[in-house]
């Protein structure tokens, strides 16, 4: 059986101290912050990027350096048989795209994959590619099972504020043309590709049950409905405001009685977009597994 | 002699008669409304509908058979409707005339049927009929008059006697059956100008002079042109001759500091002005004297594009030309005259970009006017409290939006049903009425639509969104009354939720926090403020740290409405 290294990004949420634990290889997402490089989770921490974009710091995501990528892919290949790498979604960042192109350079022994995930849902492929490889499949075979599913998730998020959105450019035109005049809090949705206008709530309270109800109708409509053994699995994640993110999660495990219930930190380079008290909920349908 | 049968020329005298009465009376039965909010309700609204229709039949001439008066009067009071008893009033007639248009002669045997179906066809109309108004009224009247016709009588003038006066005792006991009527002391309104309608047509059979010159001054109280006398309104309404429009496509920020120095500039220029901001362009609207100054000015800012002056004095005059040679006034051209008082603020675009789905509000207030733009409405129709738009006007508002489906938000009680009838006019879009009946929940409507979902499913969610909203209006009495058991006085401030008064006094932020107080419960977390043209900025931002401090949960938002007659709309949700 080839042994096989399982790589993804800072944005999956996995830290670098859970990284080893997982048996997952994490890249560190860099950040340009007023004109100096910073590394997610390296020598910039959650706390000193929210008070960086607070303080109105002038921050831009970028893409770890091809360098940087087959530094740790030749490290790791002096171990591995062969790489799985998962980036962050193609729809939201160039990093998959640069991958796919240093890849060819190592007769296919890295294989990356594009699945469009980010943040909890791409923390959940990162797990499931760990899982096939121990199931016995090579990497070719990962990448497949993996992007045959890519569809198969959803993501909502309601902002607290139009601010970042509008300073960023990474949403489609839907997205942009919402009414700035109220103070509303719009439902974005990712379903693989970028970030798109779903919903607008002028309360929280509304805004979070028309998440709820976006994901039921999910699980109903798309991922096979709600039966016992509970083929999806649900996450929340959130935006510096951890207290109003386990009460959303306890929100959540109360109208999805019986599911586990993941919660982490959104990337940073999605909160770099939608600024800092957003709440999301995920849904992926689990990989079936003949 | 008695006289048994009428033909068509007789007919239209009778109904243009009616008219004319009706508008005389027009300015006493707007003070018959209930509720003392200053506005020009029932009168002005029933006036105005069947108005429409008499122009129409006057256009005629001396000459017409049965059949084109008819279709005339239906016709023209149904574009022409406006408020609740003025869209009540066009289904009486379209009723009416259903039955007399194959007839020559119109007996008392006819006019008993007539007048049933005319009662039928208006209880149609209305989904929840309530007794004790025109509706009550009228079903009397066709009550005694199939008696009579039953009876054997053939003689009209017996006829027409008594059933004006079942139609006016009937009136007399409206208060019986509506207590708000009873309570505030007053018959009611609608009932009233059916009264009045018939009184004309009475007077015309009997043979009294009335002068049927549909321009002619109605009456000496009249204070208000109601279409007819555009003429003399037109003229003194013009201040500001060129209507001036362009947009700045903008060469540096336009912030909130140069948009307020930029809009008193215009103010200081012209009226009626319009000034829309978006990231880099501006779109402009204004009628001054002077449209170089204004473009003078607009160029310190950026290039400019769509520039577009018309002489406004030289096309109304063209437009009074046309006007009096078909001897038609349209709705429209009342509108362009300036009697709603209002700019027309949608920019007329050859053509917007065709979509699926389309939204029209029914607002007032340029600033709410503006968050309807902003949320993605397609036309704002001006109007509400006191000045109803027609069906017509909603009409023409549909013609412009280029979506297959259209969602029409009303936005006040008395615009429901004209929305209602346009919808069923409507032949080649779809065309939704969610029936809001306060700004907030036309902006609960609003923001609940998504794009991506089906239509069924959008209208679904906002009808479920509006019953979320509970919307207070600050107001000021007209006049003495009693409501829901509160002794209000002429001049009083009224706090007005969607269930009755809640709060009176004399004290406007006093009235305005005990509104509040009455709509906000534990599970409030948004309270809105809209405040009107008569509210100073400062006033509505004490009253909004005073709610801040009383209500620590709830978030409060402070937005400049710029609504007339309301000094505040507030929305808790």
């Amino acid at each position: 059986m080839a042994k096989i290294a399982v790589v993804t990004d800072s944005n999956s949420g996995i830290t670098q101290a859970q990284a080893p634990e997982l048996g997952i290889h994490v890249l560190p997402m860099p950040f340009m912050i007023n004109g100096q490089t910073f590394f997610e989770d390296i020598d910039l921490t959650q706390e000193q990027f929210y008070e960086m974009l607070a303080t109105g710091a002038d921050i831009s995501t970028s893409q770890p350096s091809p360098e940087a990528v087959m530094k740790l892919w030749d490290e790791l290949l002096k171990e591995y048989d062969e790489i799985v790498h998962i980036p962050m979604s193609s729809g939201l960042s160039g990093s998959c795209q640069s991958a796919v192109m240093l890849a060819q350079e190592y007769e296919g022994r890295v294989q990356v994959v594009n699945n469009q995930r980010i943040s909890v849902t791409q923390r959940r492929s990162a797990l499931d590619a760990r899982e096939l490889a121990a199931k016995g499949m090579n990497a070719a075979q990962i990448k497949d099972t993996l992007e045959r599913d890519k569809f198969n998730s959803s993501i909502y998020i309601m902002l607290d504020t139009l601010y970042y959105l509008k300073k960023g450019g990474r949403i489609t035109p839907a997205a942009a043309a919402i009414g700035t005049l109220l103070k509303l809090k719009p439902v974005l949705q990712i379903q693989g590709e970028k970030l798109d206008a779903f919903a607008k709530a002028r309360t929280t309270s509304q805004g979070k049950s028309i998440m709820i109800n976006a994901i039921k109708n999910d699980i109903n409509n798309r991922f096979g409905g709600f039966t016992e053994r509970r083929e999806v699995r649900l996450a929340v994640a959130y935006t510096f405001d951890k207290d109003a993110a386990l009460a959303w999660r306890d929100e959540v495990s109360a109208a999805f009685p019986g599911y586990e219930m993941h919660m982490d930190p959104l990337s940073l380079s999605v909160a770099c977009h939608i600024g800092p008290g957003a709440l999301a909920v995920t849904c992926c349908k689990k990989l079936e597994t003949e | 002699m008695s006289l048994q049968k009428i033909d068509a020329k007789m007919l239209s005298k009778m109904f243009l008669a009616g008219a004319k009465n009706l508008e005389s009376k027009k300015e006493w039965i707007n003070e018959l409304n209930v509720f003392p909010v200053p506005d020009g309700d029932t009168g002005t609204n029933m006036t105005m509908t069947i108005m429409s229709a008499a122009r129409e039949v006057a256009a005629l001439g001396e000459n017409a058979d049965m059949e084109s008066i008819c279709k005339a009067i239906s016709s023209g009071s149904l574009r022409g409707a406006r408020g609740n008893s003025g869209v009540i009033l066009s289904q009486l007639f379209r009723g009416f005339t259903k039955v007399i248009r194959t007839q020559t002669q119109l007996t008392v045997s006819v006019f008993a049927d007539a007048f049933d179906k005319a009662v039928e066809t208006a209880y149609k109309a209305v989904m929840k009929p309530k007794e004790g108004t025109i509706l009550t009224v009228a079903r009397g009247a066709a009550e005694r008059a199939k008696e009579l016709a039953e009876g054997g009588g053939e003689d009209l003038e017996t006829f027409f006697r008594a059933v004006i006066e079942q139609a006016e005792y009937v009136l007399s006991q409206t208060p019986e059956m509506l207590p708000v009527l009873k309570q505030a002391g007053v018959v009611d309104s609608g009932g009233q100008g059916l009264v009045e309608v018939l009184h004309g047509a009475f007077d015309a059979f009997m043979g009294k002079e009335v002068n049927l010159d549909l321009n002619a001054p109605a009456a000496p109280e009249r204070k208000t042109g109601a279409g007819s006398s555009y003429e003399a309104q037109a003229n003194a309404e013009i201040r500001f001759g060129y209507c001036t429009e362009f947009i700045i496509l903008l060469n540096k920020p336009f912030n909130v500091k140069t948009e307020k120095d930029f809009k008193s500039f215009l103010e200081s220029i012209g009226d009626s002005i319009v000034c829309v901001a978006d990231d880099d362009v501006v779109k402009v609207h204004v009628h001054t004297n002077d449209p170089g100054m204004a473009i003078q000015r607009a160029l310190k800012y950026g290039a400019l594009s769509n520039m577009k002056i018309d002489n406004m004095r030289l096309e109304h005059q063209e437009k009074l030309f046309k006007m009096s040679e078909s001897g038609k006034a349209e709705v429209k051209a009342v509108e362009a005259t300036g009697v709603a008082g209002q700019p027309e603020t949608s920019p007329a675009e050859p053509q917007m970009p065709h979509k699926e789905v389309g939204f029209i509000a029914v607002s007032v207030g340029e600033g709410v006017n503006e968050i309807f733009r902003s949320l993605g409405v397609d036309y704002i129709i001006e109007g509400g409290q006191t000045m109803n738009p027609s069906t017509a006007d909603i009409l023409d508002a549909v013609e412009k939006v280029n979506a297959d489906t259209v969602f029409i938000l009303p936005n006040n009680k008395n615009i429901i049903l004209a929305a209602n009838q346009a919808a069923e006019l409507m032949t080649d879009k779809n065309l939704l009425v969610i029936p809001t009946k306060t700004i907030p929940q036309g902006i609960t409507a609003v923001i609940n639509f998504v794009p991506d979902i089906s239509v069924d499913e959008n209208e679904q969610t906002m009808l479920e969104e509006i019953g979320n909203v509970k919307t207070g209006q600050v107001t000021y009495a007209v006049r003495d009354t009693v409501i829901d058991g509160k002794e209000i006085r002429k001049d009083d401030y009224m706090g007005i939720g969607d269930a009755g008064i809640l709060a009176v006094g004399q004290d406007m932020a006093k009235v305005t926090e005990e509104m509040v107080a009455a709509m906000v419960d534990e599970d409030s977390e948004l309270i809105s403020i809209y405040y009107g043209s008569d509210v100073d900025e400062t006033a509505a931002e004490e009253l909004r740290d005073t709610l801040e401090s009383a209500y620590p949960s709830c978030d409060i938002e402070l937005q400049a409405g710029g609504q007339p007659i309301y000094y505040y709309v507030i929305s808790v949700e």
